[in-house]
């Protein structure tokens, strides 16, 4: 095995310093080489040629938060099955199709969570 | 394990036994569910143990202990479904989840008895209290429960926080999660031990002991408890104290059995503490519900001794005394709820002025509910009481602490006292209250499970 | 299996930065006043307890800590769910998540 040491890391550096650098000198560039021209009109928050109203921070539907924590809950499930994928050929060989039936088992309690869900008419958004 | 299983089918059975129109069929149908569950739980009892833990994957055990500690929380869940009438007629109500969830409840409660990895532990911790948090919170239109709902689920989740840190500090020290790995390490390992572990334990210990309530750990008892309605908190403050004590128990008697002289002192430190805070501020309370929360904790107080302890005799101890403490205060809620419901929700001391003129039985439930708390002899309450001591004296040098609970004892019978004058002396009128056939099972069987604890304890004593 | 050039950070250094990342953690929800915030702190308390087990784990090449760690993912996930949805219904009641204004239940 080689032996690393800080210094093996220098590219990185200078990647990560070009990178960097590039950005600021491309804002400082525009700023310095841009033309100023601000008037009101031009200032003012983009809202499809309507006068802007308002805050933007009105409160939004209740359903958009229910959609929302919908998808954490049913997204952070695939995490288990990254590792039982990963194993699936080994654990195939040691343990046979069970491997398969319990990954089943696990998804269709997840699809009556779906299914209750659904009948719930959480998902309806009219 | 079947019955977690079955729990959690028979959970999402009641979820959509709840598109079903008619309500009537949800109760019958949990009660069934859950008498299924206990009998699948007892069928276990000749299981070898070895078998069972293999079938596992050495995640959980099944043996009698953890059988009896599983009958206990379904047996609670039996007696307190049955009050869930009034709660379940209101028309905003959501039966099906209600029922769901505290079936839920019990699969994370049965997996705190039986763990045999921290995974599990961890799990079944979670699963119960987030249970309880949506429960706290089922009373949408109240602003009390949903500030309970609130305040419970900040603590909680700090208290998880504790308990996953210092798993994870086990977890470096030992580079097991399995509790009789770490007890091999340890055992391995005398004098020579990473101080990993000992930090490990302190934070494991103060994230299950926030979950049972102790001092200095229970401020967030007495609000939740008072705020939740009073149906999960009967739930509550039986299923996840018998639990958090399994949970407890089992974590120092398999793994820290060798380091009993670093976690002893504390533990006992915090049981005097719990029953002083539990027993003087219940004595000042005008809300019986309120007083029933500090009570709770000063409960935790006395099962801490037996934890203290740890005697041979200290785990049937814990068992004898879950049993009682539980059907008691059930029997406890039970009656508030009925006559809460009568008094315009008033669950104050001055709601039971004059209950036993028009409702004698009611009365006298309440009354053998409270002499079993108070541990008065013929009782469930007092045996409890008795094997706690016991133990604790076999112990030798708890003496200190052992005066100091029987002290906070005789405050205890002043404050559960109480409710009895007002039941039977004050003058106040209660209009007769109506039972319906399953409430009244659930008292009778909690006034027989009482006297029967309390008259001939070797019947259960004797049982694991 | 794991690379040496891992174990070039010594493993002390994942336990300081995690338990930093802890502390940070329980002063927040001791001193801030908003649930949100509070409830902020509590989860980086958990990724405290995620990035402490993920190290012990790699270093010492044994996958358990790495499982544990799904599994304080997955049921923060469902704390998350609740917790807010408790959260969205106190502010609907009140019109703000002051903790200290919940005082209807006295502490």
């Amino acid at each position: 095995m080689k032996q690393y040491f800080p210094s093996d890391y220098l590219p990185l550096l200078v990647q990560f310093s070009a990178a960097a650098a590039f950005v600021v000198v491309t804002m400082i560039a525009t700023h310095l080489l841009g033309p100023k021209r601000n008037s009101k009109v031009k200032d003012a928050a983009w809202e499809c040629g309507i006068e802007a109203k308002g805050d933007a921070r009105t409160p939004i539907s209740i359903k958009y938060f229910l959609t929302a924590i919908l998808f954490v809950l049913f997204d952070i499930e695939v995490i288990f099955m990254y590792p039982w994928a990963v194993n699936f050929k080994e654990l195939f060989r040691e343990m046979g199709s069970v491997i398969f039936v319990e990954m089943l088992l696990f998804m269709a309690l997840l699809l009556a969570g779906f299914y209750y869900v659904i009948k719930k008419g959480v998902l309806k958004w009219e | 394990m079947l019955s977690i299983i079955l729990l959690s089918v028979s959970g999402i059975a009641s979820l959509f036994l709840g598109f079903n129109k008619s309500r009537s069929l949800l109760m019958p149908a949990t009660l069934l569910f859950l008498l299924v569950a206990l009998a699948v739980n007892l069928w276990d009892w000749n299981v070898p143990f070895t078998l069972s833990s293999a079938y596992n994957n050495g995640m959980m055990t099944v043996d009698k202990t953890t059988i009896v500690f599983s009958a206990i929380l379904l047996v609670s869940a039996l007696l307190v479904i049955p009050f869930s009438q009034n709660y379940i007629d209101r028309p905003q109500a959501q039966p099906a989840e209600y029922y769901a969830i505290l079936l839920f409840a019990l699969v994370g409660g049965i997996m705190m008895t039986a763990y045999d990895n921290l995974i599990m532990l961890f799990v079944g911790v979670e699963i119960l209290s987030i249970s309880m948090y949506v429960l706290a919170g089922s009373d949408k239109r109240n602003l009390r429960s949903t500030e309970a709902a609130l305040k419970y689920f900040l603590m909680g989740a700090f208290a998880t926080g504790f308990l996953l840190f210092g798993v994870a500090l086990l977890y470096g020290a030992t580079m097991s999660f399995s509790i009789k790995g770490i007890a091999d390490y340890t055992n391995a390992n005398v004098g020579n031990l990473s101080p990993l572990l000992y930090v490990g334990i302190v934070m494991v210990l103060i994230g299950v002991l926030f979950k049972v309530s102790a001092a200095p750990f229970h401020f967030w008892t007495p609000d939740v408890y008072e705020g939740s309605p009073s149906l999960f908190t009967a739930f509550m403050s039986t299923v996840v104290k018998t639990a958090g004590f399994a949970a407890l128990y089992r974590l120092l008697a398999v793994s820290f059995t060798g380091l009993y002289d670093y976690w002893a002192m504390s533990i006992a430190v915090v049981a005097l503490l719990t029953l002083v805070v539990g027993n003087i501020t219940a004595s000042h309370q005008h809300s019986f519900k309120r007083m029933m929360a500090y009570s709770g904790i000063s409960h935790a107080g006395y099962l801490l001794i037996a934890v203290t302890a740890f005697q041979n005799t200290s785990q049937d101890a814990i068992l004898f005394y879950s049993l009682a403490y539980s059907v008691a205060t059930i029997a406890a809620f039970g009656v508030l709820i009925l006559v809460a419901d009568k008094q315009q929700g008033s669950e104050d001391f001055s709601a039971f002025n004059g209950l036993a003129k028009n409702n004698p039985f009611l009365a006298f439930v309440m009354t053998l509910a409270m002499c079993s708390l108070a541990g008065i002899p013929l009782t469930g309450g007092f045996f409890g009481k008795f094997l706690i001591f016991s133990s604790a004296f076999a112990k030798g040098g708890l003496n200190w602490l052992l005066i100091g609970a029987i002290l906070m004892s005789a405050v205890g019978i002043y404050y559960y006292f109480k409710v009895v004058i007002a039941m039977y002396i004050r003058e106040g009128k209660t209009e007769k209250i109506a039972l319906t056939g399953l409430q009244q099972a659930a008292f009778v069987l909690s006034i027989l499970l009482t006297l029967l604890l309390g008259v001939v304890p070797n019947l259960f004593a004797d049982l694991v | 299996m794991i690379p040496e050039i891992i174990k070039t950070i010594p493993l002390n250094y994942y336990l300081f930065l995690s338990s930093t990342l802890f502390v940070i953690g329980v002063i927040g929800v001791l001193t801030r006043r908003n649930a949100l915030i509070i409830f902020m702190s509590v989860e980086l308390m958990l990724n405290a307890v995620n990035l402490l087990l993920t190290a012990f784990s790699a270093y010492r090449s044994d996958p358990a800590g790495q499982i544990f760690v799904f599994f304080i993912m997955a049921v923060a996930a469902a704390e998350v769910a609740v917790g807010l949805a408790i959260i969205v219904m106190m502010y609907r009641y009140m019109r703000t998540i002051d903790v200290g204004l919940m005082n209807k239940l006295k502490w």
